[in-house]
């Protein structure tokens, strides 16, 4: 083999070391590492929220829970809590009580809203205006989402909550 | 002539070794740079899997669970068994026990709804010099008043502590 050959086989050589080199830096060096942790917030943020939420009692409401202040302001039985507000206004003022002391208190993005005619394929309030207007904003990018159905005597009305990551 | 030759090519193949050494030094430095920053990402999952236990025992502890003709309900903590876990926790004699179950950790709860205000620690321990992180871990809870029948709006605050 000439001197020129060899020389061009060592070359050879090397480029391949240096391609085996990045392979090894872009699989190590790149490598996503998992956050077990918030994986596990995140999942259950949303559902756990909206569960105790709608479990919540109202004390100034004949301690109904939020779930039956949402059905009676579906129904509009014209139900007046002791502090002088509707049904309606007391499920959103007490949302934007909880909310605002607990995810808005983290600096994360929320929106919650209830209404009786929802589109699950676009998840989307068609109703003008809903049950309980959206509290907060929406999430442009990737959110966690919970949507709730309740039971009503002419239907179905549906809380939903999103919260942005 | 001949001498003078061997001399320069002994000397070619030691700074051929040299730059090959100094490759191979290079190499393991990167190796163990990867290998270290693979134990420690293990070591923070393995933390990170840690605490979220603690509060998956912590949402189903007995002590504190609501219950109605004996079956335990979910996401909810009754506030009078709240207050006699405190004192059973506190106890010395069941340090050990509970230690067991949460390590080195602060559990806090508050009332967040109707009124807002803390409900103090059920339980407190922490300080360990040679834990370094920490994760705080905040689970929304219903806060049952078994005495006025209402369901509050609380929050759990778990702040663990890991090697």
């Amino acid at each position: 083999m000439k001197k020129a050959q060899t020389e061009i086989l060592g070359l050879a050589i090397v480029v391949v070391l240096v391609i085996i080199a990045t392979i090894l830096v872009v699989k190590f060096g790149f490598s996503k590492s998992t956050n077990t942790r918030n994986d596990f917030i995140s999942s259950q943020e949303a559902s756990n929220f909206l569960n105790t939420f709608l479990k919540t009692s109202a004390s100034d409401c004949s301690q109904l829970t939020m779930t039956e202040l949402l059905q009676d302001c579906a129904q509009g039985t014209g139900l007046v809590c002791s502090n002088g507000e509707d049904s309606c206004s007391y499920v959103k003022s007490a949302a934007t009580t909880i909310l605002s002391g607990t995810i808005g208190a983290e600096k994360k993005k929320y929106e919650f809203l209830a209404c009786s005619n929802f589109n699950m394929k676009e998840i989307k309030c068609n109703d003008s205006p809903p049950l309980i207007p959206p509290i907060g904003q929406s999430c442009p990018g990737q959110k966690k989402l919970k949507i709730f159905p309740i039971p009503i005597n002419s239907g179905t009305i549906y809380v939903k909550l999103e919260i942005c990551n | 002539m001949n001498n003078k030759k061997s001399q320069i090519q002994i000397f070619e193949t030691i700074a051929v070794l040299v730059v090959f050494f100094i490759l191979l030094g290079i190499g393991f430095i990167f190796y163990t740079k990867v290998i270290k920053s693979n134990i420690e990402s293990d070591t923070a999952e393995i933390s990170q899997s840690k605490s979220v236990s603690i509060a998956q025992r912590i949402m189903f502890l007995p002590e504190i669970q609501c219950s109605e003709d004996n079956v335990p309900k979910e996401d909810c903590i009754d506030t009078l068994k709240l207050d006699s876990a405190k004192l059973v926790i506190d106890k010395p004699e069941n340090s050990p026990y509970y230690y067991d179950l949460f390590g080195f950790s602060v559990i806090k709860i508050e009332e967040i709804y109707p009124n807002s205000h803390d409900l103090g620690n059920l339980y407190k321990r922490i300080d360990a010099p040679d834990y370094k992180n920490s994760f705080v871990t905040k689970v929304p809870v219903t806060l049952y008043d078994p005495i006025n029948k209402l369901n509050k709006f609380g929050m759990i605050t778990i702040t663990t502590q890991t090697k």
